[in-house]
């Protein structure tokens, strides 16, 4: 009788490296991409509702993208946090969103928010990296 | 667009959930396992963000 095979008995076999490159560069321009690339359906279409909610959120609370401006270390590493997010960063940016509102309420947590949002997609394409990788 | 709420208590729940579900997503395969990890995580968050809150209740600002 046929089982449904389960992740740990799905067979680890590691991708080769232009298939890596694909899955990550997918991972990061779409939050969950590499996961649904590699038949993870659920994960990914988590990763691909909650994470863009955050970056969403995130922006309506009056957050600010930040510029990648060397000279204030904090400033620029939040700027890479920012940039983490991928492709909704790209359409934030071309929709001249993001400029922030120092004097709202809600702006720290606007920052907070776009910078997590920024930072859970990388963790979410390390996943999919050792996915790929046939660690997991 | 739609009104800001001045709920700091609300942003910081939102904040918890969001953040439990990818974590738990991520950590672990079983669904049952997810959930149980999702639930501690964003239990967690919101009693740890309570108590600080508490804590801190006496200070000045």
């Amino acid at each position: 009788m046929a089982t449904k095979s389960t992740t740990a008995e799905r067979p680890r076999v590691a991708a080769e490296p232009g298939r890596l490159t694909l899955v990550c560069v997918l991972a990061w321009l779409l939050p969950g991409a590499g996961h649904l690339l590699q038949g993870r359906r659920g994960k990914g279409l988590v990763f691909l509702i909650t994470v863009p909610l955050m970056f969403a959120f995130g922006l309506w609370l009056q957050g600010r993208l930040f510029p990648l401006e060397w000279s204030d270390p904090l400033v620029f590493l939040g700027a890479i946090a920012d940039r983490g997010i991928g492709l909704p960063y790209v359409l934030a940016w071309m929709a001249d969103a993001g400029a922030g509102t120092v004097t709202a309420a809600s702006y720290e947590y606007g920052n907070t928010f776009l910078m997590t949002a920024g930072l859970l997609n990388f963790l979410v394409m390390l996943d999919a990296f050792d996915i790929a990788q046939g660690r997991k | 667009m739609p009104q800001l709420p001045a709920s700091h208590f609300l942003y910081m729940v939102v904040y918890a959930l969001l953040v439990s579900i990818v974590f738990a997503t991520l950590l672990k395969d079983a669904r049952r396992e997810q959930l149980k990890t999702g639930v501690m995580m964003f239990g967690g968050f919101i009693a740890t963000a309570l108590v600080i809150g508490w804590v801190m209740y006496p200070f000045p600002l």
